[in-house]
Parts: C-alpha cells; structure tokens; sequence
C-alpha cells in the first residue's frame, strides 16, 4: 500500500506519465479516498477495481480536475501539478471518457465531436479526423450518422472519439462497458488495447468487473473504502482473489457456482413444486402463456413474429438471445406497453388484453425493466411514492393516502431490501442506480406477483449488488413465483435459470433444460443463420 | 453505494438552511433588478418613479375599496392558475384558458336567464355552467389531442381564437348571448344583466366589499393541494406527467387521465368566466357579458401558474401580486405616466419571478451530475 512505484507487470518506463501519491478527499464525515497512491506508465492499461462507492471515480475526479484533493501530491511527468480545473488537465494531455455520455441525440456524430471546440468550425476537418482516429484505432464510424440513431455501443465510441481527438496522453475510462453488450465490450478493449500500443498512451481503466480487468489490465490496483488495498498483476491472480480483496471477504461468484454445478440446474424447479401440473414444459396449465404473439414496431416490421412461451410456477426460465431480437418487446408486452396484433397472452388460463394499461400489473405480472428509468421508476418523485405508485392502496385510508401509513410503510422495506438512501422522502434521483433497482425489485415483489419478468436485472451493478438480486430471484422461486429472466450475460442465464429459451427474430428458436445447455449450444442457437 | 448515501446525510440539513438562504437573495435580487429596470423606464419616458409607485400602491391597496377591487380581480386570476396547475401536472400545456374563460362565461350568460329557481341556487348553476363551458372547450382540444394526435399546446392556443369568434357569433342573436333592444338601448354586442338575485354576493369587510369568488379560489386551492398531494387520483396524475411509460404500466391510462385534466384545466377557467360574470362587478362588464369579456384575465392567470410552477399554494400570493398590478395601474395614469406601463413591470416582474428557479435548476443539474459521477 506504501510503495509508490507500482509492482508494474512490464517494464516501467523511467518517468511514470503520472504519479498519485497520499490524495485524500473527505466529503464532510466521509472519506471519498484515503492516502490513495498510485502510478501510471505510458503504455500501460492500470486497472483500478473497486466495489461502487470504493472512492474510483472520486479519485479520477481527483486527476482531471473536477475535485479537488484535500491533502497529496500530483506528479505528471515527472512535474507536481496542482489540477484544479478540468481545463488544467486537458493542457497537461488528460482525457476522460465518462460513464454516462454526454451526447447531444439530435445532433450527428461529427457535430458532437466538435461540441467545445473553440474558434471557427470546419465540418471538412472534424470529418476528417473522425475518420483518421477511427482508421487509427479501429473505431470506425460514420461522422453523418445521427447520435439518437446508433446503439449503446457506437455512442461509446464517439465519446472515446471527442475524447481522442485532442490527443490526450493520459486517458481515463470510467466504467466503460456498464452499458455496452458483452460483445461491444470486447470491442471497446480491443481498440483499447490499440490506443495504448500505437503512441505509448497510459491509460486508466475504471471498473468493477472482475473479468475485464483481468483480460484487459497490465496491472490491477484495488480500492476499498477510500483505500488502495492491494494491487495485483493479472497473470498472477485470478477473479476469485480480485473479488477477496475487493469486497473483503468471500463471494461466490455466478461462474465459479454455475461451473460447481451449485445452481442445481432442473433440481430446483422439481424440488418445491406443490402441484403436478407445475412441472417442466408438458405441463397442462402454465402461470403465463403468451401464445403466438405478433406484434410490430413503429416502422411497421415485426418486433414480435409469433413468438410462444409458457412460464411455470417455482421455475426460473432464463431468455437468451443477442440484444435486438424482441427481449424489449416482449418486457414491453408484459409491462402492458405494447399492444398485440394478433396472438394472445394469459395468466392462470385467464386472457389478459395487450396494451391495455394496468392489465398486466393487475394480472399479476411484475416486471422489473430492461431500463429502470423508463418505465420502473420515477425520478421526481420520492422513495416512498415509488413503492406504490402500482398499488397506492396498501396505505390509503378511504382512498386518500395516509401520509403515516405511507412513511411507515416505506420505512420497513427500505429495511427489508436493505435501501440506502435518506428516508421515504428522498427523492429518488438522490439514490444510486443499484438502490433504485432494490426499490423497483421491491415493490413488485410487494405485489406477490405470480409471474416475475426480470430483463437485465443485474446490469451495471457490482458483484455484491448482483449476489443480491441474484439470491432474491431465486427465493422468489422457491416461493412459487414464476420468473422469466431476460439477459444478455449467458453466464447469468446458467447460474439462474431452470430452463432456458433462446429468442431469435422475435420467436423461439430452441429451448432446452439447464443441463443440456451449455455455453456452446446456446451460442449457436443465437447465432444461427436462418429464423 | 453505501458510502454515497451516507455521504449525504449529515450535511442534507445544513444544505436545505444554505439553500433557502440562497433562494430568499436570488428572488431579492432579481426582484429588485426588474424594479430598477421599470423605475429606469419610468424616468426615461419623462415620469418620476416614485409618484408612479405611490399610484400603484393606491389603486391596489392604499386607498379606500381598493382591496376588494383588488381581490376581486385575484380570485378569477387564482381559479384560472389553479386549473393550469392540474393540467401541467399531467405533463400537458394547456395555454388556452382565454378563450376557456370566455367560452364559459358565454356558456353560464346563456343559461343564467334559462333558469328561473331561487337567486342562490341559481348562482350557483351560472357558476357550475361556466366550469361546464370553459371544460368542454379543453375537452375539444383533448379529444384533438387523444383521437388526433394534434399537440396540445396548439390546439389550446388556436381555439382562443375560435372561442373569440364562436362567441361573437352568439352576441349577433338574441335569442343567444344579445340582450334585447329594449334593454341594451344604443349599445351593441352585450348581454342582459344579471337579475340582483342571481349576482355572487359581495360582502364588505372594513368598508372594502368583495365577491365570494376570493373565497372559492381559496377553498378549491386548499382543496387541489390536498387533492394533489393526499389522493390516489392526485399520486396518479403526477406519476402520469413525469413518467407517461410507467404510469401506463401502472395502470394510469394517458386517455382518460389526459382527458379529465384537461378538462378539469379547462373547467377552472370557464369557472373563472362564470365567477367573473356573477361576481365581477364593475371590474368585469357589470354583471353583463359582452365582447371582450375575459379581458386577458385567461392569460395573467396563465402567468400566475407559470411563476407559480406548479406550486398551488404559491399561486395564490401570486396571483395577488398581479391582481395588484392590474388594479394599480388604472391609477397610473394620473401621474401623466402611460397606464399600460404596469403591463411592462408586470412582464419584467414574471422574467424576475422565473430567474431564480432558472438559476438553481441549472444549479442542481449541476451538483446532480457531479454528485451521480461521485457516488459511482
């Protein structure tokens, strides 16, 4: 923890790009970071890992320029500097690619690369230089295209290219694939590797993905509470120690259960299943049925083309499929957001209509969606008022809202699910992202929902966060809800689900049990060439 | 996670005291720049400023009656803010409550001399014939909006002009809006007057007399707040406006939700028109329709919401305010100012009452990224 000259995997060049040595940040009683040391060599991905709320970006804050430090020296290039404005860093050659992006939708690819420049504007030249960093680095993209129009993915990358475009010789990645499918990340760290190869760039890579660090990383320096607790070099450590030491103490984690075969596979769902007919795909009365269901997007294709699916009482049915092929429809049908052009959808036997509002929710069927802020919670409200928004009734009083039955009632499950935010009145912007998915998965469990849809439920949050989420689905289970777990992470698929169904095209293209799935075949049935 | 939230706590307090602070100076200073802004205007125009100050401070408060002229131009102005809170809560602009107002007050004219019962049992009708009309005028726009998909905030504004026109046609027949020869003499386009016995009555209270309207603009102030706040109707509608995708989940449905509040929206300015007509006195046409009626009374209360935003208890200090305006700046003119000069405070003082929140919102953008970046 004391050394200043990082353990380092290659062979550190004499002059690190930059040197962190005793940064410490309070923000009042607490401790953002701590007498936090660290070294970045040209030419090297620095991994930083940390659990959320670890003092990561605090620290990164630290270094272009946006906090500034209480105590401690920074060194770049072999100078102290004191950065204490994000203008500072950029003349020193720091760069930042943000978590969140910081696009303008409306606007084309090239005109938010040239948002901020200073002076006369030439289209010609920004055009040019997008296509050059992206010949460079591999990070090819069209400067016409229109920002709202590209994926998760792509606009990652035209916030890499803002930030490249000014030749940064030190490049910060804050979370980067928090958004992006596991494809795109490997992309994202293939071009990585690239920025950092072609012109002996440092680069520091913010994250709390144990398998990214160890695939990406030269060296891994790993905080806890504000702290440097342990640095490590991937060739000599595996995900199992980066978790030890991130979290403080043993996790299981989702591949190591799936690979000891803990998960129980089919097991589960013939353990606790009270009535014959609630057993595997035979059976004759599923809690959900949707049934050749057909549906079209705004363009008039089909989202939906005939998709069929029935879902059992105690069982997990994980959805696999790429990202694109109806998973969002199909949360959307079941949120009754989407209405059907023909086929049917029924709970317990009993029709429910499509797109008709509330249906859904009234039938019983919870949902926590692909994306909370868009139909799971609402941002200006408080924490309390989200937990029944679906059902206010639980705290009214000859249907007025009873404010004591409101606050006391938040109250016990903020407990419950183990919320950290600052009461039943905070609002609920003021939470994290991984609270604001407690307070959703909570108040659709208060509704002793009979079916469960939960679509990337664990996305973007951290390996705590995610032993959570996945520890409750499965008591959900047991406790005879059905679920289906819509992901786009297979290893989560297999660790969760008792039976899996791959979505291609809008339909199912195969559907097996969890111990005939492997990684392999479910692969190919996503991929496969014909719907 | 758990170090972010705890990173609030203790300092949540001390921020809530600093940020009220900050507030109380914001408006002071912004307030006061429109101020200086008006009196330099005054004193380029060739006036003295504060003469003119002295004349609003009389027409509105200072001298004799002045406060029920004044509070009788705040209720109409507070019912129509009201109802523009209920339909921005929605997430809809509605910015058509002119010619709602009209609408209703010509509706509550026609019907007030169909019905023959007792006076209070009529006042009361004239009153619910206004909300009637000023309602179905929004609920034109919201089945435009539901069955169409014509934007709201066009359809709103556009229909004033209908509503002006539609009005005028009625004031051309007798056996609609125009009064009858006999009774109207050589004036054109006005109704009848209201019979003594159907007018709101104006009680006096240390020698100001005022219409009841003041009073049912607070009674249904408290009661929408309440409403807002404390039922499942009022929950429903917010979640409604800030989020239309999880309201619908959640079984709010934007058409029938959409619908109501814009035709309770609407319903709050015909009830305003209605107000005006059996309780304005001499500040609204003398208990008689006539063209021109609703006398921008539809737009100041749009104002009044604006600066408001959506607070419904702040609408009511507002809507005093302007209502002062108004009534002050018949005075002005005495001071050989231009009269309409208030229209321009009143302008200035609506930019002035919008900077704060305009600064803070930005503000909290501000500190809401830096603190959502921290927390992560």
């Amino acid at each position: 923890m004391t050394d200043s000259i990082g353990t380092g995997g290659g062979k550190p060049p004499p002059v690190p790009a930059v040197e962190l040595a005793g940064i410490t940040k309070r923000f009042g009683a607490v401790v953002a970071c701590e007498g936090v040391d660290m070294v970045f060599h040209r030419g090297q991905i620095h991994g930083i890992l940390g659990e959320n709320g670890a003092g990561k970006s605090t620290l990164m804050k630290i270094l272009i320029g946006l906090v500034l430090p209480d105590e401690g020296r920074i060194v770049v290039d072999g100078a102290e500097r004191r950065i204490h404005d994000p203008l500072v860093a950029a003349d020193l050659g720091i760069g930042m690619v943000h978590q969140h992006f910081s696009l303008v939708e409306a606007l084309s690819v090239w005109e938010n690369v040239a948002l901020g420049e200073k002076g006369t504007l030439d289209p010609g030249a920004v055009r040019e230089r997008i296509e050059e960093i992206g010949e460079q680095y591999g990070l090819a993209i069209d400067p016409d295209a229109r920002v709202g129009d590209l994926p998760a993915g792509l606009r990652q990358r035209v916030e890499i290219i803002k930030c490249l475009r000014r030749d940064p010789q030190i490049v910060i990645f804050d979370e980067p694939t928090s958004v992006l499918t596991p494809e795109e990340s490997e992309q994202l760290f293939s071009s990585l590797r690239n920025v950092v190869a072609a012109e002996g760039r440092a680069v520091a890579l913010v994250s709390h993905k144990l398998d990214e660090m160890l695939s990406a990383a030269d060296e891994i320096s790993i905080m806890r509470q504000g702290r440097v607790v342990d640095r490590q070099v991937p060739s000599e450590t595996n995900a199992r120690k980066l978790a030890r030491s991130m979290v403080g103490r043993d996790v299981l984690l989702r591949s190591e259960r799936a690979a000891l075969g803990l998960v129980g596979g089919d097991e589960q769902g013939h353990k606790d299943m009270g009535s014959p007919g609630s057993r595997g795909p035979d059976s004759q009365h599923p809690t959900l049925r949707i049934e050749e269901a057909v549906a079209r997007g705004p363009g008039g294709t089909k989202i939906l083309d005939g998709l069929t699916i029935e879902l059992h009482r105690g069982t997990i049915v994980g959805l696999a499929g790429v990202e694109g092929n109806g998973q969002r429809p199909l949360g959307d049908l079941l949120s009754s957001l989407l209405p059907l052009e023909s086929g049917r959808v029924e709970v317990d036997g009993n029709a429910v209509p499509a797109g008709r509002p509330g249906a859904m929710a009234r039938a019983g069927i919870g949902v926590i969606p692909e994306d909370r802020h868009d139909s799971g919670v609402v941002l200006e409200m408080t924490v309390a008022e989200n937990l029944v928004i679906t059902n206010p009734y639980y705290v009214t009083r000859r249907s007025l809202i009873d404010s004591k039955r409101l606050a006391a009632f938040a109250r016990e499950i903020i407990e419950e699910f183990d919320i950290q935010c600052d009461g039943p009145a905070a609002p609920m912007w003021s939470l994290s992202g991984g609270n604001q998915q407690r307070v959703v998965l909570a108040r659709e469990l208060m509704q002793n929902p009979k079916v469960l849809v939960a679509a990337q439920p664990t996305r973007g949050l951290d390996v705590v966060a995610i032993e959570y989420m996945s520890n409750r689905l499965r008591t959900a289970a047991e406790e005879g809800v059905a679920i289906l777990l819509i992901s786009s992470e297979l290893e989560e698929i297999l660790d969760l689900s008792n039976r899996i169904v791959v979505l291609r095209g809008g339909r199912v293209a195969g559907e097996m049990s969890r111990s005939e799935a492997s990684l392999e075949n479910l692969g190919l049935l996503m991929g496969g060439s014909t719907g | 996670m758990s170090i972010a939230t705890t990173k609030v706590a203790p300092t949540s307090k001390t921020w809530r005291r600093i940020r009220i602070g900050e507030w109380l100076l914001l408006y002071a200073l912004s307030i006061f720049g429109a101020l200086l802004i008006a009196g330099t205007l005054v004193e380029a125009t060739g006036g003295d400023w504060l003469p003119v100050l002295s004349a609003l401070l009389d027409g509105s408060v200072r001298r004799p009656g002045r406060w029920g002229e004044t509070l009788g131009v705040a209720g109409p102005l507070l019912l129509v803010a009201l109802g523009t809170v209920v339909s921005s809560k929605a997430g809809l602009v509605n910015i058509g409550q002119e010619g709602q107002l009209l609408f209703g007050a010509a509706v509550a004219t026609y019907f007030s001399f169909l019905i023959g019962g007792p006076g209070p049992l009529n006042v009361v009708l004239i009153l619910l014939f206004g909300a009637i009309g000023g309602a179905a005028w929004a609920g034109i726009a919201a089945g435009l909006l539901y069955w169409r998909g014509v934007p709201e905030v066009l359809s709103t504004l556009l229909l004033v002009t209908v509503s002006t026109q539609t009005v005028a046609y009625g004031m051309r027949w007798e056996w609609l809006l125009l009064a009858p020869q006999s009774s109207r003499g050589n004036r054109n386009q006005v109704s009848e007057q209201l019979a003594s016995n159907n007018r709101l009555p104006r009680p006096e209270i240390f020698g100001n007399e005022f219409p009841l309207t003041v009073y049912i603009g607070l009674v249904l102030a408290l009661l929408l707040a309440f409403g807002l706040g404390r039922t499942v109707w009022g929950l429903r509608l917010r979640l409604l406006g800030h989020n239309p995708r999880a309201a619908k989940r959640c079984g709010v449905s934007e058409k029938t939700f959409g619908v109501g509040a814009l035709m309770i929206s609407g319903g709050f300015a015909g009830l305003a028109g209605g107000a005006m007509l059996a309780g304005g006195g001499f500040s609204f046409g003398n208990y008689q329709f006539m063209s021109g009626f609703s006398d921008n009374i539809g737009w100041t209360g749009l104002l009044v919401a604006l600066v408001a935003r959506e607070r419904v208890l702040l609408a009511v200090p507002i809507a005093f305010v302007f209502a002062c305006l108004r009534t002050g700046s018949s005075f002005v003119g005495s001071t050989g100012v231009e009269g309409r000069i208030t229209d321009v405070i009143q302008g200035l003082l609506v930019l002035a009452l919008l900077i704060p929140p305009a600064v803070m919102l930005l503000r909290n953008i501000r500190r809401a990224k830096a603190a959502a970046t921290v927390r992560v």
